[in-house]
């Protein structure tokens, strides 16, 4: 397993690198002096321009472009990700907190998910064809054809303006301390953009599961299990759900790497202070420095979520080490 | 021996019955089917595409998918052609007004009683009638504030059969019955629904000659010749009145942003916001030099008749309503709607001109016959009178969609908007399988060290988190190129950010195909390498890809409208329909003015859905095995 897993990381290091470049032509894309969007622009004046020569040289602006690109790796990679115009902080000191809720919000969703769509597949695929099996089909038929936002929206209309039940959007405010019922308060404004996000992921997973499960129940030692004599409970959560596991695993997967780029839209409907929504907030606000760290925050979210796939793959498919 | 092939009898919905005749109709009316085949045609071989063919028409979601794909490309495409829009035009009065288009369909009692007087706000309109009767009809205006009601809703005690004014301004209307009792409905966020205490005590020694009413403000002109003006006059000072006028009035008209009056001498007198072109009057209106017996306005322009029947207009230029077409006869009577202006000649005929953006010049063909006895023109609607008392309606029928914030017309936009977003995701698409089929084919046919090179590429794009990135790349991109290139930047980063998915794909069917036994006989009959490529593998591949562009259009028209709706995307006032949803972030428009997101969205749904369709049937008849699922 280990072996396999030193295999997947070595794997990932080209695409690490090739993203680096990327992230790095945008900040030189960026219109404005890297070096003077790094620093704090309040300093007094020769303080600021000690501080801008520092960071010229740090950034060795005026050497060729693969040595900036080393010197930005290595800044970046210490932590110097340069000073958010829009907080009037450093940018390291601002992006936790989105990245936080980002989390927050996904493993949410992902386990909602993940409860949801594996009991309902299973039984579209043993129930084929049943009523049951239809409504999900045109539930998930519809549900990828529906812009994302078109949910949030319609979620705000009914449960936060018309019911009144919860808050339409937004975060509550610690001003009082983070006491329980701050925590309280703070589940309800999570309640909708996971209820969004979590529809968006079933709607697009659900259909998949239940065709990896189908192709499992088609295979001839369910055939033997069943002429065994096995109870059918047995032949479908032992036998078929366990082989169709893998490609369900890849399906879960995806469907979370997904939700990471999806869920820049469903926070910006409910203003959930996520990722995504920071980041529209900092490019219209042309915080540049912040748009980039953001950037390189989702990317580097999105090899995570990699990693554990190819994790999760060894666990659920042991042929796979062996390779 | 297979459970599965036991037929489980299942119980039919009614849903699935109606579909089941509906798709029978539907293959009796165009598709003749016959019961018994010769063996001949049993036999018979079909080509390829036409199994294709036969299995897609067989799956009746798939040709329910084409049919409401290709209205909705005709609701686009041909209904642009036949709606023409202006981007940059904005009606802010008609901001926000509900679906409806029955802004001219009038009581038939106000053609029985007789008609006194019509008078329009931006929605309805309201009839006074000989009897002193009020009738009011078309589209309550939205009211956010507690203080405004409807339009419709007449006030407890409201002397109907003695109403001798009323008065209708773009979002409220008033009333005066003759013994002095002021009503007001609508709008009254700045009070112009009610009748002051100033006003009310002028009213105990003067009787009441005119009441009137423009945007958000109301006035009441006094058989003295003095004027009383309140409401939304923040700005405007449209109640600011010079002494020099008062006492000697005559008649008045409110536009946009001032007030002209006609004065005892025949003379025209202008206040309110100072130094725009109305306050410019013509020398000779103001010298004395002619004498002027009638005026209208319309919203920022002003028409005058004077006693020797010439006709004199000032004001803005705008709608070319300064320009008077060339007529016959002698003007009766004058009136203005809001970018109109229109004339009453003695022959009975009504002239009118100025801008057309809601078919304000269109006419009824009856219209040329009838005789005429007065007009009555606000706003966007026109009235005219004939001498049998009938009413010919013409003018602004409503907003079949409703209007958004800049009183643009929703069915134009989504008109237009989806023009546009079908042209864009069409365009993305098309970019992205271009990619696509290069990196898969080229990879998968030299192998070796480009196909590492090229996967490595794709693994890089396809780990990338789409939105976070797109909406980056939109900001850098459009902020360098001219505003008129940057829906194709748009297109550009949709299709470079969608390849990857499609490029794997075919590599992989690559790859397997070329492993198959027709490959090896083609190769033993020595078939050159890229023959066998282009030839042989291609077609094989070809289903797929139609398949995965088919599907990919779909989440390209959903990611062009998700990239709008945040802004990153097309950029206003080019319409589009996702940038239509933009302003939607706000839950004001969400819970009130519903009309401007979920017809859109609806929209984007309907044409994602049907493309999923189509692409649904479409691997379905491609692969009969994935349909048995």
């Amino acid at each position: 397993m280990l072996r396999y897993l030193a295999k997947r990381l070595i794997s990932m290091i080209p695409v690490v690198i090739a993203i680096t470049i990327v992230v790095f032509g945008m900040v030189k894309a960026m219109p404005g002096d890297p070096a003077a969007m790094m620093i704090n622009p309040a300093l007094k004046e020769e303080q600021r321009i000690a501080a801008y020569n520092a960071m010229r040289e740090k950034l060795s602006l005026d050497k060729p472009m693969p040595v900036q690109y080393v010197k930005w790796v290595a800044a970046t990679v210490q932590g110097d990700l340069g000073w958010s115009a829009m907080n009037n902080r450093p940018v390291k000191d601002v992006i936790l907190e989105p990245l936080k809720n980002t989390l927050i919000l996904n493993v949410f969703v992902t386990v909602f998910q993940i409860a949801i769509i594996l009991p309902i597949g299973v039984m579209m695929a043993v129930k084929r064809g049943s009523f049951m099996d239809r409504f999900w089909q045109v539930f998930s038929l519809i549900g990828y054809s529906m812009p994302s936002f078109f949910i949030g929206l319609s979620l705000i209309f009914l449960l936060a303006l018309k019911l009144k039940w919860l808050p339409p959007g937004g975060m509550p405010i610690s001003a009082y301390g983070k006491n329980f019922a701050y925590y309280v308060s703070w589940l309800k404004y999570l309640i909708l953009p996971t209820l969004s996000l979590t529809i968006i992921s079933i709607a697009g997973a659900i259909r998949y599961v239940r065709n990896a499960m189908i192709e499992a129940l088609d295979q001839d030692y369910i055939r033997t299990a069943r002429s065994k004599g096995l109870p059918e409970k047995v032949v479908i959560y032992s036998h078929a759900f366990r082989n169709a596991l893998i490609p369900i695993s890849t399906i879960i997967i995806m469907s979370v790497f997904a939700m990471l780029s999806g869920s820049a839209i469903t926070e910006q409907v409910f203003a959930w202070k996520g990722i995504g929504h920071t980041l529209v907030l900092a490019l219209n606000n042309r915080d540049y420095m912040l748009v980039i760290a953001l950037n390189l925050l989702s990317t580097m979210l999105a090899i995570t979520a990699n990693i554990v796939a190819d994790i999760t793959y060894g666990i659920v498919d042991p042929r796979i080490k062996l390779e | 021996m297979e459970n599965k092939t036991v037929p489980e009898p299942v119980k039919e919905s009614t849903g699935a019955k109606l579909g089941k005749s509906f798709g029978s109709m539907f293959k009796r009316l165009f598709i003749r089917e016959k019961d018994h085949l010769s063996v001949l045609e049993e036999e018979a071989l079909q080509t390829p595409t036409q199994t294709v063919f036969k299995n897609f028409v067989r799956t009746r979601l798939g040709v329910v998918g084409v049919v409401a794909f290709i209205l909705i490309m005709l609701f686009s495409f041909v209904g642009s052609q036949l709606r023409p829009i202006d981007e940059s035009y904005q009606e802010p009065a008609l901001s926000n007004i509900r679906p409806g288009a029955n802004y001219l369909k009038y009581p038939a009692q106000i053609v029985k009683e007789g008609v006194k007087e019509i008078s329009s706000g931006i929605s309805y309109s309201v009839a006074l009638t000989n009897e002193g009767n009020v009738y009011a009809w078309g589209k309550q205006p939205i009211y956010l504030s507690g203080m405004s009601t409807s339009v419709f809703n007449f006030p407890a005690g409201f002397k109907q059969g003695q109403i001798a004014h009323i008065a209708a301004g773009d979002r409220f209307w008033v009333a005066l019955s003759e013994d002095g009792e002021f009503y007001g409905l609508g709008y009254n966020n700045f009070k112009q629904a009610e009748l002051p205490e100033e006003a009310k005590e002028k009213m105990q020694s003067s009787s009441v000659k005119q009441l009137l009413a423009g945007e958000g403000v109301t006035g009441i002109l006094f058989e003295d010749g003095e004027i009383f003006i309140w409401g939304s006059t923040m700005s405007t000072r449209q109640d600011n009145v010079p002494k020099e006028y008062q006492g000697r009035i005559v008649h008045a008209e409110f536009t946009s942003l001032n007030v002209v009056v006609l004065l005892d001498d025949g003379t025209i007198g202008v206040f309110g916001v100072s130094g725009n072109e109305l306050s410019l009057i013509p020398a000779e209106l103001t010298d004395g030099s002619v004498e002027v017996v009638a005026f209208t306005t319309s919203g920022r322009a002003a028409l005058a008749l004077d006693s020797t029947g010439k006709l004199h207009v000032w004001g803005s230029r705008l709608h070319d309503i300064l320009q008077i077409p060339d007529f016959e006869g002698k003007v009766v009577d004058l009136f203005g709607g809001k970018n109109n202006f229109g004339v009453l000649l003695d022959n009975g005929q009504v002239i009118y001109w100025g801008a057309n953006h809601f078919n304000q010049l269109a006419f009824p063909k009856a219209m040329k016959s009838a005789n005429y006895v007065s007009v009555y023109s606000d706003m966007f609607q026109s009235y005219a009178v004939a001498e049998d008392g009938n009413v010919t309606a013409w003018g602004h029928k409503g907003f079949v969609f409703g209007s958004d914030q800049f009183g643009r017309d929703n069915l134009t936009r989504l008109i237009h908007g989806g023009r546009i977003s079908l042209t864009v995701g069409a365009i993305a698409m098309i970019i992205s399988v271009i990619i696509a089929l290069f990196m898969g084919l080229v990879s998968g046919y030299f192998g070796g060290w480009l196909d590492n090179l090229l996967m490595r590429i794709t693994d890089v794009v396809i780990s990338i988190p789409f939105m976070p990135l797109a909406i980056t790349l939109s900001t850098i991109v459009t902020g360098r190129v001219p505003e008129m290139y940057r829906i194709y930047m748009i297109m550009v980063i949709l299709g470079f950010l969608n390849w990857p998915g499609l490029a794997r794909l075919i590599r992989a069917h690559l790859l397997l195909e070329r492993e198959k036994d027709f490959v090896l006989a083609a190769r033993a009959l020595g078939v050159k390498q890229r023959n066998i490529m282009v030839r042989h593998i291609l077609p094989n591949i070809f289903n797929l890809v139609i398949v995965n562009v088919t599907l990919g259009y779909a989440n390209a028209l959903l990611m062009e409208s998700a990239l709008s709706f945040l802004g990153f995307g097309v950029s206003p006032p080019t319409p589009s329909w996702g940038n239509m949803l933009d302003s939607a972030q706000s839950s004001t428009v969400i819970q009130y003015y519903w009309w401007r997101w979920v017809i859109p969205g609806l929209a984007v749904i309907f044409a994602a859905l049907s493309v999923n369709l189509i692409g649904d049937a479409l691997r379905d008849a491609m692969d009969p095995k994935a349909s048995e699922k």
